[in-house]
């Protein structure tokens, strides 16, 4: 079934570019916006800047007065909220149709001139609240900083994606007022960031009230740094233990992969739901139905802009089993893969699984202004929301293969091992926490 | 910006989507909501059962019972199944509240059919084959195990053994302990199974984009041909007994927490209360629902000590509570829990504002039709409908109630579950916290291992 969600696009004299995509079935206006800076523009001694600003943008702006925003909108039935990731940072609400110029009126005044209402008390509290996120989110959770292992352990120091989008709590301390001012002015800008409405609502009318509250913007984004070049596989295993108190052993190994909307990002994304990521993979049939030394399997491909991709498998591994036995099963299972390459049946349930969570993203009208927003901003092509699933259709097994065999080898692979402490404790417990890299 | 602030025209009058009915020859009741453009199909199955009907001591057999549902049935084996599921673009869930069982289905269109054939299969005729069962209940285990590890998981099975009488089926985790589930036979989730999960009392929900779908047709053809000869349906549950000791502090210890986990509760209603339900999440919104509410006014964005707390009723099929959960970080729990108890029953004390029921019954009103937009959440509210026992036309009549609610309906919503006394649960650090509580709780504070 070919998909028609209407796209209809603009760009205003000050370089915003708009996407408004009617859809009458429901009362409601998505209102999406995307900026084009994440943690992967972040600078040696502020990662989690990016972030920290965005908790910022709810703190005031010229005519809005800080919580204002949230209030106002809230009150009118709205829903709402922003987060940051490697490559951007989006704001966004859906608002009953009566209250979407409301919206773009209030996103408009933070977007525009929010540097009039920022204070030193606006940034010590929120960045309170930053550092309390990160405590609830990963410092205090089991397992919290595996991801953040992951990136430094696949991506080389310096490299945008080599640290998290929270940050470390040194460089939210280091964050000044004029940091603030500064990014604001290099990366808040019209030219720097995408706008689409979607839901009920004409282009006419959606392109008219953008214009009238962003139209006096001005252009400002610097000249965007070119993205880095692709990276290649790693060649040498990397491998980082982390003794820990965990419930069990859990297993995160991962891949550099090619950058997202290239066919091979594609057919890699295809291979790794083959080993990992489907409820039937390879690694699920295998570790967790037969030899059941895995409690479960999973797989994820992110696709990023900015020269790689990331690409991991975790595996939570079974209490009493050795997590050596599991790598060893994973890295035979990889080697069958790349020996034979993926079955029908495989690609068949790869290619249904994406089709249904690709149909669900889409039925809402928030993810789908979301997704619109996304491919606007980092690919210049909003199209994708119809086009996506025609393009997975073609994905053959030839290109699956390949693709595994250049990104996917064991050698490849960082392995990033989270091991229960209290099988440990008697070799002595002052490893707590230890790093080891191999 | 030389453009004025713009004002906002009032939302249209929106009623929650109708259902079609239908009535299968086996006595399944089918609701089916045609929602234009909604691609993917939303399936819903609802048993009544009622977990207190669980045998004692095998506290858990139900969502294993639910768990095992998709693990091999007569005609496919568990691997068979998963990959049939895997290749019609099928998602499967199954769980249990206290008042039923819940299967959960998300499908494309094109293979509704499929879907309902083999949902048909999962609740008729799973088999519950010995290999399958032996790794679902060790990796339960292994689940109770993550669970204690997570802070938050933690706390709200600590409230719950905390707020309800010893012997009540709340009281425990609806998933059981390593005891219960250790407990567990092939032979006992067999005949539990053909005893509480049959089609009297069920319900089918489709919800999403039906034009051109014969629902009836296929639904008589699949979840039609369901029969449990041995079905024996349960009274529905009664509301938990509170604990006659609930009100009290205790700290459950995880030593170096960098947070406390905080929880806060008190037994509240269910959405069939008689004096109505709307206030209920009025009240959430204004004391624990956005970062402006009167908690995170002060916790979060004046004091800088939280990333967030929520408070919430949570209605259960039978009774229910009201909990106020979310962490801060370890050297200010002493004073963040003074403050946040001292404004929740500041809230019974002098009661809500104009602006609050004005603001919260404005958010509460107007989002329905954006929380209500896709198949999924129509299906969720649905299903949820027919599991609370709950006529079709309640979610529509409490968006109609929200309007003419007063102050006073709010205050005494608020009072008839707010006395003063709380339950409070602390999860962190016990040789930080236990001493920063003194004089800022009253009542016991005992301390339990993790």
């Amino acid at each position: 079934m070919p998909l028609d969600y209407p796209i209809h696009r603009r760009t205003l004299p000050n370089g915003l570019r708009v996407v408004v995509s009617p859809d009458h079935t429901v009362p409601n206006v998505t209102v999406n916006l995307w900026v084009g800076v994440g943690s992967r523009h972040e600078t040696l001694g502020r990662t989690g800047f990016a972030h920290l600003f965005e908790h910022l943008m709810f703190q005031g702006s010229r005519n809005v007065r800080s919580g204002e925003h949230f209030e106002a909108l809230m009150a009118e039935g709205g829903r709402l909220n922003a987060t940051t990731w490697f490559d951007r940072t989006n704001y966004f609400e859906t608002v009953p149709t009566g209250a979407v110029e409301l919206a773009l009126w209030l996103e408009a005044d933070r977007h525009g001139h929010l540097l009039d209402a920022v204070t030193q008390e606006n940034l010590d509290n929120q960045r309170d609240v930053v550092k309390e996120e990160k405590r609830q989110r990963y410092d205090n959770q089991p397992y919290g900083s595996a991801l953040i292992d992951v990136y430094a352990a696949v991506f080389p120091e310096g490299h945008p994606y080599h640290h998290p989008t929270i940050g470390s709590m040194e460089d939210l301390d280091a964050a000044s007022l004029a940091d603030v001012h500064a990014f604001f002015r290099r990366y808040y800008a019209p030219d720097n960031t995408v706008l689409t409405l979607c839901g009920d609502i004409t282009p006419d009318a959606g392109f008219e009230l953008v214009e009238r509250h962003f139209g006096g913007l001005q252009a400002s984004a610097g000249q965007p740094r070119r993205h880095h070049a692709q990276l290649e596989p790693i060649t040498e295993p990397v491998r980082v233990d982390r003794h820990e108190v965990v419930p069990n052993d859990r297993l995160h190994i991962a891949f550099r992969l090619p950058v997202d909307e290239t066919d091979e990002f594609l057919a890699a994304a295809v291979a790794l739901d083959c080993i990992g990521g489907l409820g039937t993979s390879r690694l699920v049939k295998r570790l967790v139905r037969r030899e059941q030394t895995a409690l479960g399997a999973h797989a994820t491909a992110w696709g990023l802009v900015d020269g790689a991709s990331l690409g991991f498998v975790v595996l939570d591994v079974a209490p009493g089993t050795d997590a050596a036995v599991v790598e060893a099963a994973f890295a035979e299972e990889l080697d069958a893969f790349l020996a034979g390459g993926p079955t029908e049946v495989e690609l068949e349930a790869s290619l249904a699984q994406s089709e249904r969570s690709w149909l669900s993203a889409l039925a809402s009208q928030e993810e789908r202004a979301d997704l619109i927003s996304h491919h606007l901003l980092l690919h210049d092509d909003p199209e994708v929301v119809n086009t996506h699933l025609d393009r997975l259709r073609g994905v053959t097994a030839e290109q699956v293969v390949a693709a595994a065999h250049r990104w996917l080898r064991p050698q490849s692979r960082a392995v990033v091992a989270y091991l229960a402490l209290d099988e440990a404790a008697d070799e002595g417990s002052e490893d707590a926490g230890s790093e080891a890299v191999a | 910006m030389s453009v004025v602030r713009p004002p906002v025209a009032p939302p249209r009058p929106w009623t929650y989507p109708s259902a079609a009915q239908h009535l299968m020859e086996n006595g399944v009741r089918v609701l089916a909501h045609d929602l234009p453009g909604q691609y993917v199909l939303s399936l819903r199955v609802v048993v009544p059962t009622a977990l207190s009907a669980e045998p004692p001591g095998k506290e858990g057999i139900a969502a294993m019972t639910a768990r095992l549902l998709d693990e091999g049935s007569s005609a496919h084996d568990a691997e068979a199944f998963a990959e049939l599921m895997e290749r019609h673009g099928m998602v499967l869930g199954a769980g249990v509240s206290d008042g039923g069982l819940l299967v959960d289905v998300d499908v494309p269109k094109r293979h509704l059919e499929t879907a309902a054939g083999l949902v048909r299969e999962a609740v008729a005729d799973a088999i519950f084959p010995e290999t399958e069962v032996r790794r679902i209940l060790r990796n339960r285990l292994a689940e109770i195990e993550q669970e204690r590890a997570s802070a938050s998981h933690r706390a709200a099975k600590e409230l719950a053994r905390t707020l309800w009488a010893p012997g009540e089926r709340a009281a425990l985790p609806t998933g059981g302990t390593r005891e219960t589930v250790g407990a567990l036979t092939r032979d006992d989730l067999v005949e539990f199974h053909a005893t509480s999960v049959g089609p009297q009392g069920a319900t089918v929900v489709v919800a999403g984009d039906l034009t051109g779908v014969p629902v009836a047709e296929v639904l008589e053809r699949t979840l039609g041909t369901w029969s449990a000869p041995r079905h024996r349906p349960v009274p529905p549950p009664a509301a938990p007994v509170p604990a006659p000791d609930a009100a009290r502090v205790v700290v459950v210890d995880r030593p170096g927490s960098v947070q406390t986990e905080i929880s806060v509760g008190r037994p509240g209603p269910d959405r069939s209360t008689p004096h109505g339900w709307a206030p209920h999440p009025v009240i959430s919104f204004v004391l624990g629902g956005s970062p402006s509410a009167r908690i995170d006014a002060v916790l979060r964005e004046e004091k800088g000590y939280t990333y967030g707390i929520r408070s919430a009723f949570r209605p259960r099929v039978a009774g229910g509570s009201f909990v106020t959960a979310g962490s801060v970080r370890s050297e200010v729990t002493g004073e963040a829990v003074e403050i946040l108890l001292t404004i929740l029953d500041g809230a019974a004390r002098a009661g809500f504002t104009d602006d609050e029921l004005r603001s919260g019954v404005d958010y509460v009103a107007k989002t329905a039709p954006g929380r209500y937009a896709t198949a999924d959440a129509v299906a969720d509210e649905t299903a949820a409908l027919a599991l609370e026992r709950l006529p079709l036309d309640f979610t529509t009549r409490t968006l109609r109630a929200l309007p003419e609610l007063t102050r006073n309906d709010l205050d005494a919503a608020y009072r008839r579950v707010v006395t003063g006394e709380w339950t409070v649960v602390l999860v962190g650090d016990a040789g930080t916290i236990v001493p920063a509580l003194e004089g800022r709780v009253t009542g016991p504070v005992v301390t339990v291992d993790l």
